[in-house]
């Protein structure tokens, strides 16, 4: 195939795979602990730590993981003593986030276009450092889901059951938080920061419409998330498209389907 | 030595207003005791202090002899609780559920004695509430625990479903000695099945055998009658 020929399509399709498996991943996880939304409020304060790194002199993606994962376990700690509601705190890291980042591109000028790339995002313009980030990052998130799996499921059912069972609740959720934030930045790369939360949210819905089992809706996650990225890349490849929107596109066409055949079915 | 020990405890959300004032009351190995109690009377909260989950204002909890602050075998418990709160497009099924507490074996086990075998690989949510309670009973038997914690498991179920799951309770505490605590609202159930009745609202009103707690129950309820017959 002509497609797989070029270094820039290769590194794109990899870094999209190991993106799509990340998503998709911590997707299931997130809609199920009633997180959903914070794909949304993690990628968007993800932007006031991009624009941040640009004024440090930073290298962008590193610094953006750790500011996106501070910012996740911030929400995580205000949120855990039920002072302030979840949905609520995720609204306020979406706005600082944007604030952050209008603040600093207002004050600093010539990044306009630099930053562009980073709202819209373009895995066919992956550098050999993002992924090698890509890679470890992937290395993290893999560990981590197949050492916590049945922990994360028993939690996801019943978060009496799993303390009885010895899980260290705050712990968990604070490790899922910082798991999440990196696959948001690592997102970011992939589809940017507007679309970033899709990755995690629409494999993952698509997946628990029609999966019939927890591992078989995880998995198939992964293969919506995975097909998606791949059609993305291949459409914006031949037909001269925006690979974030493509993909998008992609997973969306296929949770028509899927709530198509479920609603057929039922 | 006594299975569950609570002497003196007290209890309060908000520092302010106490659910529970000087509750005491002894378990022993074996017995099954059913705790009743109008809405808000701290049942739910006492199950909350005998797991730990909430750390007690003033007095002390033992179980299986040991200070609950020290006590660290929670294999020994098996608990069923009221809500699971669980997201409704939660996809596990029987099987996989079984798999998160207990290995092969012992999930088989379970299942066989329960008769759940026969819907192992369906959606958990699917599911009648019935046979979802009966689940939340496998998962809780899963280590074999000698004290069963149960909140409300027969809450929402038909007749059938009540009968059920009350007989294998009974037998649960009669043929294998476990000691079985449980919340109900359904007094008829408790006065037909329970060793020991606990009366509770906010303390102990009543603690003891069933005929005994009938006069309690109607003035701690406000009924009048019907409550021998199972109808209040």
């Amino acid at each position: 195939m002509e497609l797989l020929s070029y270094d820039f399509v290769q590194r794109g399709i990899l870094t999209g795979l190991m993106v799509g498996i990340s998503s998709a991943l911590a997707g299931v996880f997130l809609i199920l602990r009633r997180m959903a939304f914070l794909g949304a409020g993690l990628s968007h304060a993800a932007f006031g730590g991009i624009a941040l790194s640009m004024v440090l002199g930073v290298q962008p993606f590193l610094f953006t993981a750790f500011f996106t994962l501070l910012v996740g376990n911030l929400v995580q700690l205000v949120t855990s003593h039920r002072r302030v509601p979840g949905d609520a705190a995720i609204a306020l890291v979406f706005s600082g986030g944007v604030a952050l980042a209008v603040l600093i591109l207002g004050w600093v000028k010539g990044f306009g276009e630099y930053i562009f790339g980073y709202l819209f995002g373009n895995i066919l313009m992956v550098t050999r450092e993002e992924l090698l980030f890509t890679s470890l990052s992937f290395l993290i998130v893999l560990i981590f889901f197949s050492l916590s799996y049945k922990r994360l499921v028993l939690l996801s059912f019943s978060e009496e059951l799993a303390k009885l069972k010895g899980t260290n609740i705050a712990l968990m959720n604070h490790l899922l938080i910082s798991v999440s934030s990196l696959v948001i930045v690592l997102a970011i790369k992939a589809v940017g920061i507007i679309l970033a939360s899709s990755m995690i949210v629409i494999p993952s819905l698509t997946a628990l419409l029609i999966g019939r089992s927890f591992l078989s809706s995880v998995l198939i996650s992964v293969g919506v998330s995975v097909l998606s990225v791949l059609m993305g890349i291949v459409l914006a490849f031949y037909y001269d498209l925006p690979p974030s929107g493509a993909t998008v596109g992609a997973m969306i066409l296929l949770f028509s389907l899927a709530f198509l055949k479920k609603s057929l079915s039922s | 030595m006594y299975v569950i020990e609570v002497e003196d405890l007290y209890f309060s959300y908000d520092g302010k207003t106490n659910v529970l004032e000087g509750v005491s009351f002894k378990v022993g190995e074996g017995e099954f005791v059913g705790v009743v109690g109008p809405n808000g009377a701290g049942k739910t909260t006492l199950f909350k202090l005998l797991l730990s989950f909430l750390k007690p204002l003033r007095g002390s909890v033992k179980l299986f002899g040991k200070d609950i602050r020290h006590f660290r075998e929670w294999e020994r418990i098996g608990y069923v609780p009221q809500r699971l709160g669980v997201e409704q497009n939660f996809p596990a099924t029987v099987k996989e559920l079984l798999s998160l507490v207990a290995d092969r074996e012992r999930a088989k086990e379970i299942a066989e004695y329960l008769h759940i075998d026969f819907y192992i690989d369906q959606q958990f949510l699917k599911l009648s509430g019935g046979q979802q309670q009966l689940i939340l009973l496998g998962m809780a038997l899963a280590s074999n625990p000698q004290l069963l914690l149960l909140d409300e498991p027969t809450a929402g179920l038909d007749i059938h479903a009540q009968m059920h799951i009350t007989h294998i309770l009974r037998e649960l505490s009669s043929n294998e000695g476990k000691t079985v605590f449980m919340i109900s609202h359904d007094i008829g159930l408790v006065l037909k099945n329970a060793d020991k009745v606990l009366c509770l609202n906010r303390n102990v009103y009543y603690y003891g055998e069933p005929e005994g707690s009938v006069e309690v129950i109607e003035e701690l309820f406000g009924i009048s009658r019907g409550v021998r017959n199972g109808t209040p």
